[in-house]
């Protein structure tokens, strides 16, 4: 069964997922070719001054990737079945109704997960080309917040596509907004060292809010 | 025998509006159903109620034993949903859907499900987006075939279908059928088709009002009659008549009653009424006999 359920969440994700896989490694590349351009353009003792002195995050332009990533994976996967009202066919298969929504999320949560480890495994390699290990691995915990942007953007998506009724719709949207406005909010490097565990923690969540919409959904009165 | 749907005194509102109050009827197993109503009597609320998408507000619709809005998977397994507009999703091909449905149900027919599909002479690999409402509907007959349910809730299959499809559609359902212990409850707006499907039909009317007889019985006792009235006062429905239509060229009456006892009540009730000639009725026109054009 649970080979049947990756089945239909890749047919309905794989265009979306490999137009997705070309951007971040169209991207990654353009930061690769980026900083490389700044090397070779100026100083090297200029870009430590920008970078470590200034604080100025040399990999901004994929700041907002992961979000971007997150949202379009759920609208692949739960706006079909959102329309025509598609969605009660999966409700009447024999399965229990949150073991298939859980089942859905985490293939949806992976496919954006191996985009992410991408995104981290390249920009170690690219920072890590170009400054020491120290730094490359700053890189990627400046980064986490932003992947978990990802996160919270796709649960946030499927909150407001799952749930039958707009105000609450309005309400799982406003909540996702004020999280990822929480985790966008530095100018430096590895600001959320501290406060990330927690961000985590809250962003867990919505793991098991997720039944709802689902539950409202099916029993609807 | 025991009843693969049973609903007792439900109840169901949207807001302050009330649907049905006391509905109560059963679906007897190894039969086939069809509730009729006219457009807004609220057969798409009961099928959503008997599908476990709405809870009822109260009363008991019980499906397979147990309640509509808490079926196990198990009991869910063993019903096969047609939904209205034959829904089905597009993005899959003719092979990737019957792939996916098939680890569900543990007594699943793949053949069947080829049998029908093979017919419509499409690759396996045709989307199902890409066809038309006709060849979509035997895909989707094809899967709950497969499925060999026990139940059948169909909702308005004829919705999109041209006549060759429905008939099409009807003549795979009665063959599925005839291997027995099956049990179907459908709905549609082409009455005349229900003629040769059901066993029994359900009137729903307009407050919840139900009639529930074997359609054979309906059919031999459901009688129309021309009549004149002296004066400008026609008869109106009062318990024996059920309908007066005024609107055709000749003004009609419909009444289960014989026409014995319809002239013994017209005489002492209604008249001025003389009652003409009984009039053949097809399922159809017996059907707006009860239920009026209104």
């Amino acid at each position: 069964m649970l080979a049947a359920v990756c089945l239909k969440e890749w047919l309905k994700v794989r265009w979306v997922w490999l137009g997705l896989l070309a951007l971040h490694l169209g991207m990654l590349l353009y930061l690769f070719i980026a900083i490389r351009h700044q090397f070779r353009v100026e100083h090297s003792e200029m870009i430590w001054y920008w970078a470590f002195e200034l604080r100025r995050l040399l990999y901004e332009p994929i700041q907002y990737l992961p979000l971007v990533t997150g949202v379009l994976i759920a609208a692949a996967q739960f706006g079909p079945e959102m329309l025509g009202g598609r969605f009660r066919l999966s409700l009447h298969l024999p399965l229990r109704g949150d073991l298939l929504v859980w089942s859905w999320v985490a293939f949806g949560a992976l496919m954006g997960a191996v985009l992410a480890l991408l995104d981290a495994l390249a920009l170690y390699w690219i920072i890590g080309r170009w400054f020491p290990h120290e730094a490359a691995v700053s890189a990627v915990r400046t980064a986490l917040p932003w992947l978990l942007g990802g996160w919270v953007g796709y649960f946030g998506a499927t909150l407001a596509l799952l749930e039958p009724a707009a105000p609450r719709r309005l309400v799982y949207l406003g909540l996702s907004a004020a999280l990822l406005a929480l985790l966008f909010q530095h100018r430096g490097y590895q600001e959320y060292d501290q406060v990330l565990p927690v961000l985590v923690g809250i962003a867990l969540l919505f793991i098991p809010a997720v039944i709802l919409p689902a539950h409202r959904y099916r029993h609807r009165s | 025998m025991t009843a693969a749907i049973q609903v007792e005194q439900l109840a169901h509102r949207y807001g302050q509006r009330f649907i049905y109050q006391d509905l109560s009827f059963s679906v007897p197993e190894g039969k086939v159903v069809a509730l009729l109503g006219k457009n807004g009597v609220g057969k798409t609320t009961l099928i959503r109620l008997l599908m476990g998408f709405l809870r009822p507000s109260a009363g008991q619709c019980q499906v397979l034993g147990e309640p509509s809005h808490a079926l196990s998977p198990r009991t869910r397994a063993r019903i096969g949903l047609l939904f209205e507009g034959h829904l089905a999703y597009d993005f899959m091909t003719i092979a990737q859907i019957e792939r996916f449905y098939r680890p569900f149900y543990r007594r699943w027919r793949r053949e069947l499900y080829y049998d029908l599909v093979d017919r419509l002479g499409l690759s396996p690999d045709h989307k199902i987006g890409d066809m038309s409402c006709g060849q979509r509907s035997q895909v989707v007959l094809g899967l709950i075939f497969a499925q060999d349910p026990d139940l059948m809730i169909l909702d308005d299959y004829s919705m999109g279908l041209d006549a060759g499809y429905r008939r099409l559609f009807l003549d795979y359902l009665r063959r599925f059928l005839d291997e027995g212990g099956k049990t179907v409850f459908v709905t549609s707006h082409v009455v005349q088709d229900m003629e040769s499907l059901v066993d029994e039909v359900i009137f729903l009317q307009r407050g919840g009002a139900v009639k529930q007889l074997p359609l054979a019985d309906f059919r031999r006792q459901f009688r129309c009659f021309g009549f004149q009235v002296e004066g400008d006062a026609p008869p109106q429905a009062d318990g024996l008549i059920e309908n007066v239509d005024l609107h055709g060229r000749e003004p009609v009456l419909y009444s289960f009653a014989a026409p014995e006892r319809l002239a013994a009540h017209l005489a002492t009730h209604w008249p001025q009424v003389r009652l003409g000639d009984e009039q053949a009725l097809t399922l159809e026109d017996a059907f707006i006999g009860l239920t009026g054009k209104y």
